[in-house]
């Protein structure tokens, strides 16, 4: 019947039939001339016959067509490490859907970096603003729709670049040529956003020296108070820039004290504070003065201030001054930090100055003075590698936890997964053989992360 | 870790309990047993009256366990059938890897739940006592089979009265205008939905509660033309089954799908033995609050149809279900078809214990226009039929409509929400669901390896 009346003119007839039906009536005076036979004279009859060919015809005869050229997105890049293997991405699905905040993820993201794979992109794919590990960069381009292909030995045209390579191509660049990457970044500043000025200004904190001092005063003046405050607290890492006189009234809260007879050292003590005013007055000055203004109004180098420093004394002012570093000082001011305290919060703001080696050795010392998986994973992320986690402090509160008479399905599901990011294989594999004696089953999706540990292998490269 | 058959006893709910595990602990009703390293934990899978089989986990430690049978007796026939096999050794439980399945009710168990809960006397030799066959005289099989053809024609005569009630309704759509239809799709359906229920078509009534939603997943400017072949397919559904009531495939379109046993019985029933990959579930809960849980299985081999369609449906009361299958998984076994002009829905009749060589998809149809409309024409009412195609690509038009592309550029089709990395890379095999001129990524073959949609 289609072919009597020829395929486009029974499309072009469809038009008015629909037409009519969608207003309401009969569409029998638009049917194609090649149906009329079939439809037969009784009106209601003929109207459904005329809706049961045309709704076959424009079922199987039609399809839409599109609007303008079809785009094609280009191929997702391969990454430099390859994607877990089919058998463990379940798993894998399943700790990253245990993992809600950006920060966990991060951490199974390095986990697996670690171990020299990525998640698989059938399972994962960065979003644009992810902070993620550079070797993901090739794909958080791509998700921008601007794959680029990341060859950090040949950057001359940055502009060419996705923004997430050119955040790692940059990096790679400050690290081998310091000069190059400034005036790199100089050049980048003038025609981003205050994002992108805030991603180029961060790259300035590796290697940071008194030769960046210019570019970073020309920034207080930035339009954008983040990256105004950013571009502070790189110049004060690097001394001077005034608060002599708050950190004058600073140093009245803790007064320096000799101690010892034969060898007399210095050592810091800290007045108690008297009233609540006073105490906001304290953390007001903590927050805004440099590190290396304190420690000179207090008649000392910035390393001998750590030294000297009371840690335990007074929590607040161990937070405040680590926060002071973390903000103001430089790199082996934070580094003698991390290696004097031991105590989660304390560590916590100090930790995005710490290098990967520097996380993990003080999150080995985290654990073992007793801290929980899950504060130690806060510190040393997800690639620590850490033997025998099990039979640390953490580990027998968690058999412990797991054993008690009313443990419940839910219970340690955290700090279990914090312990199979931490662990390392051998780790991973003793620590489930301990739980098996604890009464888990192998089945248990709380041991997911340990079992996922356990089946990978070391980094192969 | 063991079990005793004085346990099994102890757990069973109730005589009757015991009574049907006795009928089902037997090798031939299950397939998949397995048993974790640890020894905690023992699973299988058995037939049942559903398309999927019933997976089963008990947990020697404290003999909780879980069926996915909707049976409101806890534990089930089957949980007690599993503990008998692993009691009497009747079946090998080789220890393997713990699948998803059973991980994922370990994580949700509470402990303790498999205490017995009755302490009702229950009988093992009774329970394994032969019942002597029920002897019935020969005009009680009259007078039976007289109520029994009755009834039929009585719901045949309903059927009809209800198919004419549809008509006249699709009629009416027609006279008051498709703009208005669409607008108020859900109410108008709604009602003639529960006319055809009440008329003994209740799939057709189901299938017209659904096509609100499949209306409102079209682009605006194409819901008129959605709607018309919507009307137009429930009509020329009705039209068939008027004509020939009691073509199996019409009536399982309109009315009540043959029972497994039925269809097992029938020695006409198309069997295909062979070996499937589990493309994709899909689980969805329809307006008449059931459950529908969709298995497609690709067949890897040579003979039969491409397809097979699983489903099951029950009460959304009845609580979440575990899956049968897990997508991507292949696996050998058999499963027999409904009777239909384009073989599609099917109930697995048995499945091969242990993993079977993983195998390449097969080459798509070369005639892929005819792959598309051919189970059309044969069934206009289908409002669904997968498809394999051959390598292609995911692309956008202007307009922000996804395509799906040949490699060869021979076809171009519009495809629903297509993200990640299915628009990132080409699709060497893709299975779909052709769906109202739109296509629906089901899994797909790639470069990254295997996908799901």
């Amino acid at each position: 019947m289609v072919e009597a009346a020829g395929v486009e003119g029974t499309l072009d007839a469809m038009g008015p039939v629909l037409a009519r039906w969608t207003m309401g009536g009969s569409a029998l005076p638009a049917a194609p001339a090649g149906w009329r036979a079939a439809l037969g004279n009784e009106a209601g009859e003929a109207e459904l016959r005329l809706l049961a060919l045309a709704g076959q015809f424009l079922g199987t005869a039609v399809i839409a067509e599109p609007a303008g050229e079809i785009a094609v997105a280009p191929d997702l890049p391969r990454l430099a490490l390859p994607p877990l293997p089919d058998p463990l991405r379940a798993r894998a699905k399943r700790v990253l859907a245990q993992l809600r905040s950006g920060e966990s993820r991060r951490d199974l993201l390095d986990f697996l970096e670690g171990r020299g794979r990525t998640l698989h992109p059938g399972d994962w794919l960065p979003g644009p603003g992810d902070a993620v590990p550079a070797v993901y960069a090739p794909w958080q381009d791509w998700v921008t729709a601007r794959a680029v292909r990341v060859d950090e030995d040949g950057i001359e045209d940055l502009a060419a670049l996705g923004p997430a390579a050119r955040r790692v191509a940059l990096a790679a660049l400050r690290a081998r040529d310091p000069a190059a990457a400034r005036a790199a970044i100089a050049t980048q500043l003038a025609v981003g956003g205050a994002d992108a000025r805030l991603t180029l200004v961060e790259t300035l904190g590796v290697g940071l020296s008194a030769d960046d001092r210019p570019l970073l005063e020309n920034l207080a003046t930035d339009r954008a108070p983040r990256v105004k405050a950013l571009a502070a607290s790189l110049l004060a890492r690097l001394g001077g820039g005034g608060y002599e006189a708050e950190a004058a009234e600073l140093a009245a809260f803790f007064p320096v004290r000799t101690k010892g007879i034969l060898r007399r050292t210095r050592a810091v003590a800290i007045e108690p504070v008297k009233t609540p005013a006073q105490g906001r007055r304290r953390a007001a000055l903590m927050a805004e003065v440099p590190f290396a203004v304190f420690a000179q109004a207090l008649g000392m180098a910035p390393l001998e201030l750590v030294e000297a420093w009371p840690w335990r004394a007074d929590t607040a002012a161990d937070h405040g001054l680590a926060t002071m570093a973390a903000r103001s000082a430089d790199d082996a001011a934070v580094a003698r930090i991390a290696d004097a305290v031991a105590e989660p919060a304390i560590l916590a703001p100090l930790v995005p100055r710490l290098s990967p080696v520097g996380r993990h050795r003080a999150g080995l010392r985290l654990l073992q003075s007793g801290a929980t998986f899950g504060q130690t994973l806060g510190v040393a992320g997800g690639s620590a590698g850490i033997d025998g986690a099990i039979r640390t402090p953490a580990g027998t509160a968690l058999l412990a936890n797991l054993t008690k008479a009313d443990a419940r399905p839910a219970d340690a599901t955290e700090e279990l997964t914090a312990l199979g990011l931490l662990a390392s294989r051998e780790g991973a594999r003793e620590a489930l053989a301990r739980c098996g004696v604890a009464g888990l089953v192998a089945a248990d999706p709380r041991l997911d992360m340990l079992r996922l540990n356990a089946a990978l292998d070391e980094d192969p490269r | 870790m063991a079990i005793d058959l004085k346990a099994v006893e102890g757990l069973a709910a109730d005589q009757a309990s015991l009574k049907a595990a006795a009928g089902l602990a037997k090798p031939g009703k299950w397939t998949g047993t397995g048993r974790s390293h640890d020894g905690a934990l023992v699973w299988g899978e058995c037939a049942g009256s559903g398309a999927n089989p019933y997976r089963v986990i008990g947990d020697l430690r404290d003999l909780g366990a879980k069926c996915t049978c909707p049976s409101r007796k806890f534990p089930c026939k089957h949980a007690l059938a599993l503990f008998w096999l692993d009691a009497e050794a009747l079946v090998a439980f080789p220890a393997g890897e713990t699948p998803d399945w059973v991980s994922e009710w370990v994580g949700r168990r509470r402990g303790g739940a498999g205490k017995p809960v009755s302490t009702a006397p229950k009988d093992l030799a009774a329970a394994l006592a032969v019942d002597a066959p029920v002897v019935e005289d020969e005009a009680a099989v009259t007078r039976r089979e007289a109520a029994s053809a009755k009834r039929a024609a009585d719901t045949e005569r309903a059927i009809l009265d209800a198919l004419e009630a549809l008509e006249q309704w699709i009629g009416d759509q027609l006279r008051l205008g498709l703009a208005g239809f669409v607008d108020e799709a859900t109410v108008r359906c709604r009602r003639i939905a529960a006319r055809l229920v009440d008329g003994k078509a209740a799939v057709l009534g189901g299938q017209v509660d659904e096509v609100p939603a499949r209306l409102l997943g079209l682009p605006a400017g194409d819901r008129v033309r959605g709607a018309a072949a919507e009307l137009s397919g429930l009509f020329l559904l009705a039209r068939a089954f008027r004509g020939s009531p009691r073509d199996p495939e019409l009536r399982r379109a309109v009315a009540v799908a043959e029972n497994r046993e039925a269809l097992l019985a029938d020695p006409a029933t198309l069997r295909v033995a062979g070996a499937w990959e589990v493309v994709a579930e899909r689980v969805r809960t329809r307006r008449d609050g059931l459950v529908a849980r969709t298995g497609w299985l690709l067949n890897l081999g040579p003979e039969g149809p491409r397809f097979a369609m699983l489903t099951d449906v029950y009460p959304a009361s009845a609580g979440r279900r575990g899956s049968a299958f897990a997508p991507g998984e292949q696996f050998a076994g058999e499963l027999a078809f409904y009777p239909a002009r384009s073989p599609l829905r099917a109930v697995l009749v048995s499945r091969e214990a242990g993993d079977a060589p993983a195998l390449d998809w097969p080459a798509p149809d070369p005639d892929q226009a005819a792959a598309l409309t051919a189970p059309l024409l044969a069934e206009p009412w289908a409002t669904e039929r997968p498809v394999l195609l051959p390598a292609g690509r995911i692309g956008t038009d202007h307009a922000g409509t996804a395509w799906w592309r040949a490699s060869d550029g021979a076809t171009l089709l519009p495809i629903a929400e297509a993200a990640g990395l299915a628009t990132a890379t080409e699709l060497t095999h893709a299975a779909m669901l052709w769906s109202g001129g739109r296509l629906e990524l089901l899994a797909a073959r790639t470069p990254w390896g295997r996908i799901d949609g």
